[in-house]
């Protein structure tokens, strides 16, 4: 685990080259370019936040930022299961000339995720800041391990993407379903209160999706300027230490016979 | 000493029948493993017993479709064995493929680093060889355009200057230098040489059996990814021609 971790840290420039070619190819040829990363979450929060203000009866004041939020948590984690369904296809012609590790390829996919996840977090944490004033400095601490964890999930999600979809090529397809409900059971649109208040059993929904929980671990701290429940946390780092396994299992069966299957 | 050693090594193909799986295909054969129509095997190795040793330069040859180009594939580590056993000793560096593996949108400069980095550089290390990688090259000015403009040709001389411009221990060959103009060939084969030179050890496949025979000490040949006769250079590559010489005769009697 430790030999493989270094080589893939020996490979660190090669993998970082490919990350910042990747955001730099998204934004080929347009004029404000790195700007639509920023811009892209604004206006999709502004567009909601109209629509859904008035229906769930929110000021915008605490909506705006809840909704950012929101969005750019699952922009990241849709990001990474789609695009870590893609990595292993993407980077064929250089597993086909150089024995690396498998798992910078997801990485690439994870880390260009990430950029546009920080930015859409700082335009947030920004916001609320102007808004409420800076919060409390220790719950905000709590965000540095939140993002080490999110950034492992996301890895690791990746990695079983990848592999399942060189495997099983209809798993993109399937997986973009799920995520379509996913999308759904996770508060990323609606409050949970308003939800818990018309049944009391979406606190099943609430309290056992790993997403739900990562998000609290988000939320908590920037919006209410509290540390996250003792559960959410948990929950969540029992959460990584799944898909981890799950990633490490998954590479350390197919690795080697991936190649037979690009 | 011994660098590499195939012990008794295979390797079999799954290959993907082109175009859609049917379900009824997927859940009659897929999932109960016997599968016979998603899937066919082919057996691109049998029985490889290899050894190089230090100062070795090996030839391989045999007709397409051989198995020689997944020998070298094998040897490289890209292409683990589904049978036997592969031992290396040492640091491989490939020249296969060549032509792949570029960021289409990023100039040649960028390139050069990106191919540094995969093959161990790091920032400081390529600066002082992306001068030479440049002027080897003799992209020029092209070089600070995206590599998507390229031709064939311009990427070849980009690839090998490239996969070149570090001291390998152990060399493995994949027939580029029929890559590049006349100029370039020339210029390409020089190199080669002295790389051959400093290697430790070095694996060809060509189908120039006169530049095989100067550069070769020893030479197998493969065919239906079987091991025919290994042995000096010579020996091989007469019994080898002459083979081909009477398939020519058959054809034309």
């Amino acid at each position: 685990m430790t030999g493989y971790l270094s080589s893939i840290w020996r490979l660190r420039h090669f993998w970082m080259a490919l990350v910042r070619i990747d955001l730099r190819k998204r934004y080929r040829g347009t004029v404000i370019g790195i700007g639509w990363s920023l811009l892209q979450p604004i206006a999709m929060t502004a567009v909601l936040c109209l629509v859904f203000s008035r229906i769930f009866g929110q000021s915008i004041r605490e909506f705006a930022p809840y909704l950012l939020t929101g969005l750019t948590f699952w922009g990241f984690i849709t990001a990474v299961v789609m695009q870590g369904c893609q990595s292993f296809f993407q980077g064929e012609s250089y597993i086909r000339q150089h024995p690396a590790p498998l798992a910078i390829y997801p990485l690439r996919a994870t880390l260009g995720a990430g950029f546009h996840f920080i930015l859409g977090f700082a335009i947030a944490s920004v916001f609320v800041w102007c808004v409420n004033g800076f919060g409390n400095l220790p719950a905000l601490v709590s965000l540095v391990p939140t993002f080490v964890l999110l950034f492992v999930i996301g890895w690791s999600l990746a990695v079983c993407m990848g592999v399942a979809n060189v495997l099983f090529q209809d798993s993109q397809h399937l997986i973009g379903i799920v995520m379509q409900m996913l999308f759904y059971l996770t508060p990323i649109l609606y409050p949970p209160k308003m939800m818990l208040s018309k049944s009391p059993h979406f606190a099943l929904i609430f309290n056992y999706n790993p997403f739900a929980m990562l998000l609290e671990l988000i939320r908590k701290p920037l919006l209410d300027g509290e540390l996250p429940s003792l559960w959410a946390i948990g929950a969540s780092s029992l959460f990584a230490l799944l898909v981890v396994c799950a990633a490490m299992l998954a590479l350390r069966c197919f690795e080697k016979r991936m190649i037979f299957y690009l | 000493m011994t660098l590499i050693k195939l012990d008794d090594v295979g390797l079999k193909f799954q290959v993907r029948r082109a175009g859609r799986i049917s379900f009824k295909d997927y859940l009659l054969h897929g999932l109960f493993r016997r599968s016979k129509k998603t899937s066919f095997e082919v057996q691109a190795l049998e029985n490889i017993n290899l050894t190089v040793e230090e100062g070795d330069r090996l030839g391989i040859i045999g007709p397409n479709g051989a198995g020689k180009s997944t020998l070298l594939k094998l040897l490289a580590g890209i292409y683990p064995p589904t049978s036997g056993r592969r031992k290396v000793v040492g640091k491989i560096s490939a020249l296969f493929d060549i032509a792949l593996g570029f960021e289409t949108d990023a100039n040649g400069w960028e390139n050069i680093m990106y191919r540094g980095y995969l093959q161990g550089e790091t920032p400081r290390s390529i600066r002082e060889k992306i001068q030479p990688i440049a002027e080897f090259s003799e992209l020029g000015d092209f070089l600070n355009m995206p590599v998507r403009y390229y031709s064939s040709g311009m990427k070849v001389r980009l690839a090998f200057s490239i996969a070149t411009a570090i001291a390998p221990e152990i060399l493995i060959i994949d027939e580029v230098l029929s890559a590049g103009d006349m100029a370039f060939q020339t210029k390409a084969r020089e190199r080669m040489k002295s790389l051959m030179s400093s290697a430790r050890a070095v694996i060809v496949v060509s189908h120039d059996m006169k530049s095989l025979e100067l550069m070769c000490d020893r030479v197998l040949w493969l065919d239906h990814g079987k091991m025919r006769p290994i042995g000096p250079a010579e020996e091989v590559i007469k019994a080898y021609t002459q083979q081909n010489n009477q398939g020519e005769k058959r054809q034309a009697a």
